[in-house]
């Protein structure tokens, strides 16, 4: 479904991100990515819906080569591909119905957006969005008024209003609480599951990996250090920990 | 014993420091510390002209060139005398009294007792630099001070050269706290100069102030009208009586109307001695009737030419009248001037009896109230038009000019090339469309608003649609043609599209700046060949910059236009508002339009800086999660951005409606109406009250319009 060859991606002021990373995605995988700060996750997943101008390499989407399409040649490809990030990135003084209908821009004619009109059917998706993640009540709130993991979850509602076919999450939950984390990677695993969305979920807990993802890669550096499918991720090696997180990383005990 | 002063015991070379002494700077240059040598260079030259500009400027005509000289002299007086006193410091800390010496006469200490000499020495320093004529026309004072200071700088530049050059090699620069604070008591002594600061004038001329500060303070019995009723009653009399003549005839008493009669109606002037004396002229008899009795009757003297006055010390000028309503009284004829101009047939004057009622109010406004309330709603109303196209226009501006939003706009020279030419073909297109709906109509006088209006919206339409349409099409069909058929056909199109631009330019060039240097006519005589220079030249540039692009190559179109929008914004931005004033009045003429205009074009800068600078401290967060969801740029600017900027862009432009209505009461100085416009002639016909009045009206108007904005502000913010 994506296939990412020899991506490389050089920021302005020299910083390499990304060196020379191959994969593919296949429909309806929960892919882990795993790799210290600074390792180069978010730098991955902006570039696969161009965020980010890749410097060299090719992102492939169903088989379409989309690393140089023009911007509007890009919309319809990016509605395919919803994205939820750390900081929640809600417009924070808009309502929370405002932010989910946001989801729906890719579709909507951008004229439309001056007279700030959607149709009486994507507020009818939009409630519904808010209800499969549990907070119908807060539609009229503004954004800044709800707490965190109701944050992430208005931002999973508004990319499930682009009716994606993948969900690229940037550590969805380090802001968040671990309980609060279970309930929106439980959100994202049931996406998975019943609607074959496939997510690409950036973490930085190898636990969460586990519990979560059917297969995962690791960066380090900005290299794909490691990859593998749940079989090896449950059984990875105090070698193969020290390989992506390095040499002083202690690995953390969990029950 | 304890060390005399570790700072005397520095290293330095003796070397630079003559170096410098010699030229300053040259020294730390030459020690290889590159930008203080040039810094040091730069300032004393600079602070010397500037001495020599200001000291010069005393004479009507300044000489720059005796100036030069003389504070040269001057200079090298006060450089010897400084020379002399640290070295006769060191003889003393040296040979007699050592350490109590070189701490009292050391840094301050020599500072005071030098400038103390200076000025004590002032006038002989200056007598010694030239002839007495020359000196005359030069601030004596000032160039002393400001070689006394320089003298400092020399000295200090001098052994600081001979400092750093015993420095290691990399060291970091010594500081430079002293120089600084020489540097900055020069200026000061140059600039208290140049804005005559005169304190002395300030409070020995306090009456002038002081006596017009009432009518200002208090003008509210000009802000209405009074009824008052006169009752008046004249007799002529003939002043001086030659011989032979009688005067014009006494008034015989009247059966109704007040009446006054004098005799004799003839006689001799009083006369006023050149010490003080003072005999009056012939004395005549008042008698007058029907006046309203009980009341004063007043006296006045009318002069030959009509200039009415009470006369004194001639007889009683407030006279009770009796219960009859008469009265009777003596006046001797005062003394009048009369010119030797005027002073021909026989001098008639007039005497005036006249009885004022109380004044009555009446509850009107006066006029000059109604006008300056009337003045003063348009001055509102200027601040308030100005705010509102201002904002218009500043909100697309500002983006333009906000970093974020431009730097991610890249596009391909092949893109770019399309939605000029588009863009072009869009516009021309739209001219053409409203010159057909203009002749349609009947000439642009017919119907101006809707001609407007008709260009506008074919200019946006068809221009955006060009813009679009011109872009996707090259995209599409350059992208099929071979690289080098497609960098010509880019590099030819680019230069045709940079050629409009610079003929305009050279035109402009030519009608401008070369019709002032040569005068208009010679200018015009050749202004196309400058025309087609910019063309040409503008071409020529495209050319070059195209042909070492390839066309899929991504330009930062973005960055491009920010940095001009930018450019442009803040020229405009540092003109005042009162100078937009008089480019307005001359462009559109007298009036409150031109007073809109200015304070529009200013506001727009101004605006846009806030506003932009609003934007660029946007959170990105939103902004990327709308992009990712496919929405397109005016989508994410209409849900990511707006929501953010709208409370700074709702305190901004009340601040700025705020600072227009202010402005506004100024430019009326100008011509660009409003209340300014009738302040500036009252204040010109020393209408005193009438300024109270208006001045009155502004500071209300400011006043409220301070206490609602900052209202209004706290409500969104
Ligand atoms: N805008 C930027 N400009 C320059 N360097 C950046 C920028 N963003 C991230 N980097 C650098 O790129 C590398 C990868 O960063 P990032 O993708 O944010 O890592 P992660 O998401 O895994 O923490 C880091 O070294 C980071 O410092
Ligand atoms: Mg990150």
């Amino acid at each position: 479904m994506l296939k990412v060859e020899n991506l490389t991606m050089v920021y302005p002021d020299g910083t390499v991100a990304l060196r020379d990373v191959s994969f593919e995605v296949n429909e309806g995988e929960f892919l882990g990515i795993i790799g210290l700060s600074g390792s180069g996750k978010s730098t991955l997943l902006r570039c696969i819906n161009r965020l980010l101008e890749p410097t060299e390499g090719r992102i492939l989407w169903n088989g379409e080569d989309i690393t140089h399409l023009d911007q509007s040649d890009l919309r319809p490809v990016r509605r395919e591909m919803g994205m939820i990030f750390q900081n929640f990135n809600l417009v924070r003084r808009s309502s929370v119905m405002v932010n989910v209908l946001a989801g729906r821009l890719g579709y909507t004619p951008p004229s439309w957006s001056l007279i700030n009109r959607f149709s009486a059917e994507d507020r009818q998706k939009a409630v519904q969005a808010l209800t499969r993640v549990g907070i119908p009540d807060k539609a009229q709130n503004r954004a800044d008024e709800l707490s965190g993991g109701q944050q992430q979850r208005v931002g999973i509602a508004r990319a499930l209003m682009q009716e994606p076919k993948m969900i690229l999450a940037d550590e969805p939950v380090a802001s968040l609480d671990p309980v609060l984390a279970h309930s929106i990677l439980g959100h994202l695993e049931d996406l998975n599951q019943q609607d074959g969305i496939t997510v690409l979920c950036s973490l930085h807990f190898l636990d969460l990996v586990q519990r979560y993802s059917t297969r995962v890669i690791g960066l380090r550096a900005g290299q794909v250090v490691f990859e593998g499918g749940k079989e090896d991720i449950r059984k990875i090696s105090d070698e193969r920990f020290k390989q992506i997180y390095g040499e002083e990383a202690q690995r953390l005990e969990t029950d | 014993m304890m060390e005399p002063q570790a700072s005397t015991k520095q290293p330095s070379s003796p070397l630079h420091a003559f170096l410098s002494f010699l030229v300053p700077g040259l020294g730390q240059l030459v020690a290889g510390r590159r930008s203080r040598g040039t810094t040091i260079l730069l300032s004393v030259l600079i602070l010397g002209a500037l001495s020599v500009w200001t000291i010069a400027q005393r004479a009507r005509f300044p000489d720059y060139g005796a100036s030069l000289l003389i504070f040269l002299k001057i200079f090298g007086q006060t450089l010897l005398l400084l020379i002399f006193l640290m070295a006769l410091r060191r003889l003393m800390a040296r040979y007699i009294f050592r350490d109590a010496v070189a701490e009292a006469f050391s840094g301050y200490g020599l500072a005071v007792v030098y400038l103390i000499l200076v000025v004590m020495l002032t006038s002989n320093i200056v007598t010694l630099a030239g002839t007495s004529l020359d000196i005359r026309e030069v601030h004596g004072l000032t160039g002393v001070l400001a070689a006394a200071i320089l003298s400092g700088l020399w000295l200090w530049q001098a052994s600081d050269a001979g400092r750093v050059a015993s420095l290691p090699e990399k060291s970091p620069d010594p500081s430079m706290t002293l120089a600084i604070i020489l540097i900055c008591l020069l200026i000061f002594a140059l600039g208290y100069n140049i804005t005559n600061v005169d304190l002395g004038k300030a409070i020995s001329e306090i009456d002038d102030f002081s006596r017009l500060l009432p009518d200002i303070l208090w003008p509210w019995e000009q802000a209405f009208e009074y009824d008052q009723q006169v009752v008046e009653a004249t007799q002529r009399v003939q002043a001086p009586c030659p011989p032979g003549d009688v005067g014009p005839a006494p008034n015989e008493p009247h059966s109704t109307d007040p009446w006054l009669s004098a005799t004799p109606t003839c006689g001799d002037l009083g006369e006023r001695e050149i010490v003080g004396g003072f005999i009056p002229g012939t004395e005549m008899t008042l008698t007058g009737g029907n006046f309203p009795p009980g009341q004063v009757v007043e006296i006045l003297w009318r002069n030959p030419i009509g200039n009415p006055f009470t006369p004194r010390g001639v007889g009683e000028t407030e006279i009770l009248v009796d219960q009859n309503g008469e009265f009777t009284s003596t006046l001797a004829i005062p003394d009048v001037v009369i010119s030797e101009s005027t002073a021909q047939g026989a001098q008639i004057h007039t005497i005036v009896a006249r009885q004022s009622s109380e004044e009555v109010f009446t509850g009107n406004l006066s006029e000059e109230m109604i006008l300056a309330l009337q003045l003063m709603l348009e001055t509102i109303m200027i601040g308030l038009m100005a705010t509102f196209f201002g904002i218009v226009l500043a909100f697309p501006v500002a983006f333009l000019a906000a970093r974020n939003i431009m730097a991610p706009i890249v596009s391909t020279l092949r893109r770019i090339t399309g939605n000029i030419v588009g863009l072009a073909a869009g516009i021309w297109l739209a001219a053409f469309v409203t010159r057909q709906v203009s002749i349609m109509l009947g000439g642009l006088e017919a119907a101006p608003i809707l001609i407007f209006v008709v260009l506008l919206v074919t200019v946006f339409g068809l221009g955006s649609l060009g813009f679009q349409l011109g872009g996707t099409l090259f995209a599409r069909i350059l992208r099929a043609l071979s690289p080098g058929l497609q960098k010509a056909f880019i590099t030819g199109l680019l230069a045709a599209m940079a050629a409009v631009p610079g003929y305009f330019i050279g035109l402009a060039f030519s009608r401008g700046i070369r019709s002032i240097v040569l005068g208009a006519e010679a200018a015009a005589a050749d202004e196309m060949l400058y025309a087609y220079l910019g063309a040409g030249l503008f071409a020529l540039l495209a050319a070059v910059y195209s042909l070492r692009r390839s066309g899929d190559e991504y330009i930062s179109i973005g960055m491009i236009i920010y940095g001009t929008v930018r450019t442009l914004m803040n020229i405009v931005r540092s003109i005042e508002p009162i100078i937009w004033g008089i480019v307005a009045v001359i462009w559109v003429g007298l009036g409150p339009f031109a007073g809109t205009f200015a304070l529009t074009i200013h506001t727009v800068a101004a605006l846009g800086k806030l506003y932009s600078e609003a934007i660029e401290s946007i959170d990105p967060g939103p902004l990327e999660a709308l992009q990712s969801t496919g929405a397109n740029r005016l989508q994410t600017v209409v849900y990511a951005v707006i929501p953010q900027i709208l409370p700074p862009f709702i305190s901004f432009t009340i601040y700025r409606w705020d600072i227009n209505v202010r402005m506004s009461t100024i430019l009326g100085l100008v011509g660009g109406g409003g209340i300014g416009f009738i302040l500036i002639q009252w204040i010109r016909l020393y209408q005193w009250e009438s300024v109270g009045i208006a001045v009155w009206l502004i500071t209300i108007t400011v006043a409220t319009l301070d206490y609602v904005s900052s209202n209004i502000r706290e409500r969104f913010v």
